[in-house]
């Protein structure tokens, strides 16, 4: 009895102070963020008013709002299609020993380590229009690229932003997948061979399937980094050409730091929050099932 | 995590002001203290650190501590300083006196009842001379700082608009600077000729612009009044036939290919870098041009303000100039507002603003502080402000913010032809016709 309340303490001295810290600077805040989400408030004085859901009702009728919703959708598809195809695939060909493949795999972890807020200004050079490497690279191939240039540029502007969010993640998704490659047992690898299965058919009916909870953890992870998307859009586009390129963290920050709307920003970040969750919680429930819980494998 | 950081930031500031405080606004004493008594204790300054820096601040503080021996002044400042002064007036907090930038919402500071009338005071003696510290200021830049009648922050710098251009390139290839719009065109023709960008300009702040084109050319057109009848919000005023005819010149400009390539694209500091550089031979900006490009310009590279050329046959002043200020200002909830008035009218003095001239290269809200010898630069803006007939100031973006964003974001599609002249004055139009039906938005009047 005495040894159990011991460990209780013990533990409970361990976890306070990582609970503590993680009550107040974000439980708290989001319990904020609610309560001011049914106030209009210009954040600058104690004068506020309650409007309940107001709020809600004006930002349903904000185009810019679904605007925002529908890039932040649509980035999602594209730089998330994107940086899992190619993670998958870096991985599998830096998959095994070697120095080669180890500097590989350490080259592709290197944008990961670089602040988001770097990234987007190493981009913002390479896409000037006047000495961008890359914008003279695609003016030399024949487009179009150096009027208005491509963050203004409501042709290439949001490719611009996924193009830098997948160099961003990639690595992160390289290193992920690489991990989940290693766990499939060389039992697996071997029997699958034995049975004639090769290349394109064992990754699809051998690789992909064990690949199930690296799956579920990548999407998870790039539905909440692609929500909260902000300095690679406020520093390379600030939402532009013309909301181009708005998402729904742009939009907020907008709302606080250009119209001192903080009842209305913090309704936005309420949706995010709701949206977050609703999509890691639709993955989870997705990949609820293990499919080769059957087989007996790991993954 | 950066959306943590915001709603974080959303949280703090609630958290700061408490969850008891849905009551109107207290009654509070907002006149300002007579000043005469011993100026005493400690006296908190916070300044935006921008082109000037605060070492003029922190210099005349110091300057003003020998005068009052009892009063411990600290002078501290940043680049984005209203960020961390936003949630200090949110909490009851903030500093005895406060220049807190263009970033900070001070209408809305004014409208919530943080901020002294400084009216009273003003109608005090001033710093140096036998007047009224009032009369040491030019009234319609006064003006720029009240609202219903009470003034709520005071000028210090006065920023002109307009375009500037390099005297040395215009003499070897022969160019006069463009009274007229017309003038322009034949100009820029040459230019082109030659190889080099006639115009560029801050395209990724289309606000530079908006000051620089748009609203200066429906001066011309129409007036100062076609200007203020859109700040105004009155009916009909953002596509006026004077709005759409200024914004067909825009259109007209990149048609012909007088823009500098690239530029929609470019930074205040990438297009002025161009232009510091000899690539582009105009760049429409402020007086604050020199102190932002001295560290990068070229030894040999010199820059010349002139007005916006003026449309021909326009009805409006060809003399009229934009103006712009960043206020100063004291907060109701100052602990020492004795003081602080007392140490701004020193800094208003016409002795340390002759001095602010002289070392920062500005012009001053202060009569009489551009008189005698002035840095080169500032010579022209000078003379044009002294022989100028009217002046006007963009307060519309304070005012109105959804409104001005909405502006930038049609023009950058203007400039990508996805917009006619007609329908960005139209989208104009709609934005500022939801700001005018909007109840919650204080209406502000020129």
């Amino acid at each position: 009895m005495r040894h159990s309340k011991g460990r209780g303490a013990f533990i409970v001295a361990f976890l306070s102070p990582a609970v503590l810290l993680y009550a107040v600077f974000l439980v708290w805040p989001l319990l904020q963020s609610f309560q001011m989400s049914m106030y209009r408030w210009r954040g600058v004085s104690r004068n506020r008013k309650f409007i309940g859901m107001e709020n809600f009702q004006n930002l349903s009728q904000d185009p810019v709002f679904w605007k925002s919703l529908q890039n932040t959708g649509m980035l999602l598809v594209l730089a998330g299609v994107v940086t899992i195809g190619l993670g998958v695939l870096l991985a599998h060909l830096t998959d095994g020993a070697g120095p080669v493949r180890k500097f590989a795999r350490a080259i592709y972890l290197f944008p990961q380590v670089i602040s988001l807020v770097a990234v987007a200004l190493i981009w913002q050079f390479q896409l000037n229009p006047k000495y961008g490497l890359v914008t003279d690279m695609l003016f030399r191939v024949g487009l179009p690229v150096r009027d208005p240039g491509i963050v203004r540029d409501p042709r290439y502007a949001f490719g611009a932003i996924a193009v830098a969010f997948v160099w961003h993640a990639l690595g992160f998704f390289v290193l992920l997948f690489s991990a989940g490659l290693k766990q499939i047992s060389e039992e697996i690898k071997e029997a699958s061979a034995l049975d004639g299965s090769e290349g394109w058919h064992r990754f699809r009916h051998v690789t992909w399937p064990l690949l199930w909870s690296v799956k579920r953890t990548a999407i998870t992870y790039l539905l909440i980094h692609i929500l909260t998307v902000f300095a690679l859009v406020f520093v390379m586009t600030e939402g532009g050409p013309d909301r181009g390129t708005e998402t729904i963290v742009s939009y907020l920050y907008e709302q606080i730091a250009k119209n001192g709307q903080y009842g209305y920003a913090s309704a936005l970040a309420v949706v995010v929050f709701a949206v977050s969750m609703l999509a890691s919680l639709a993955v989870l429930a997705y990949f609820r099932k293990d499919p080769t819980a059957a087989a007996g494998a790991r993954a | 995590m950066k959306f943590v950081v915001a709603i974080a930031s959303i949280a703090l500031a609630a958290g700061l002001v408490g969850c008891n405080s849905t009551a109107a606004p207290e009654a509070k004493e907002t006149a300002a203290p007579t000043p005469g008594g011993k100026l005493t204790g400690a006296l908190e300054v916070q300044a935006f650190q921008g082109g000037y820096g605060i070492d003029f601040y922190q210099a005349s503080a110091k300057e003003f501590e020998k005068q009052h021996p009892d009063l411990k002044i600290t002078v501290e400042g940043g680049p984005r300083v209203w960020e961390s002064l936003t949630p200090r007036f949110a909490n009851g907090n903030p500093p005895d006196l406060t220049f807190p930038g263009w970033g900070m919402k001070h209408w809305d500071l004014a409208e919530e009842d943080q901020l002294v009338d400084l009216g009273p005071a003003l109608d005090g003696k001033a710093a140096e001379g036998d007047g009224t510290w009032r009369e040491s200021f030019d009234p319609q830049i006064l003006a720029l700082g009240q609202l219903k009648g009470v003034q709520y922050t005071l000028p210090y710098y006065v920023m002109i608009y307009g375009w500037w251009y390099d005297p040395e390139v215009f003499k070897k290839n022969g160019w006069t600077v463009p009274k007229t719009y017309s003038e322009l065109l034949t100009l820029s023709d040459k230019i082109k000729k030659k190889g080099m960008a006639p115009i560029t300009f801050q395209g990724k702040y289309p606000y530079y612009m908006i000051d620089g084109m748009l609203l200066p050319w429906v001066q011309s057109i129409g007036g100062i009044d076609a200007v203020n009848a859109a700040q105004n919000l009155e009916e009909g005023a953002w596509n006026s036939p004077a709005m759409v005819q200024a914004t067909e010149r825009i259109v007209e400009l990149k048609k012909k290919g007088f823009f500098q390539e690239g530029a929609t694209s470019m930074s205040h500091t990438e297009a002025q870098q161009e232009f510091v550089q000899g690539k582009a031979a105009m760049v429409p900006c402020g007086s604050w041009l020199f102190s932002e490009m001295k560290k990068t310009m070229p030894a040999t590279a010199k820059m010349e303000y002139f007005l916006p050329p003026f449309i021909d046959g326009g009805k409006g002043d060809p003399t009229a100039v934009l103006i712009g200020i960043e206020p100063w200002m004291v907060p109701t909830e100052a602990k020492n507002k004795e003081a602080a008035i007392e140490l701004f009218k020193y800094m208003t003095s016409l002795s340390v603003a002759k001095k602010f001239v002289q070392e920062k290269g500005t012009l001053m809200a202060i009569k009489g502080s551009d008189d005698g010898e002035l840095p080169d630069v500032l010579k022209a803006p000078s003379k044009t402000l002294r022989e100028s007939k009217a002046v006007y100031s963009v307060q519309f973006r304070h005012w109105y913010p959804t409104l001005s964003t909405e502006l930038e974001n049609g023009l950058t599609s203007l400039l990508n032809g996805q917009l006619t002249a007609q329908q960005f004055c139209d989208r104009a139009e709609a934005a500022a016709d939801k700001v005018r039906k909007d109840p919650n938005i204080t209406k502000h009047k020129v």
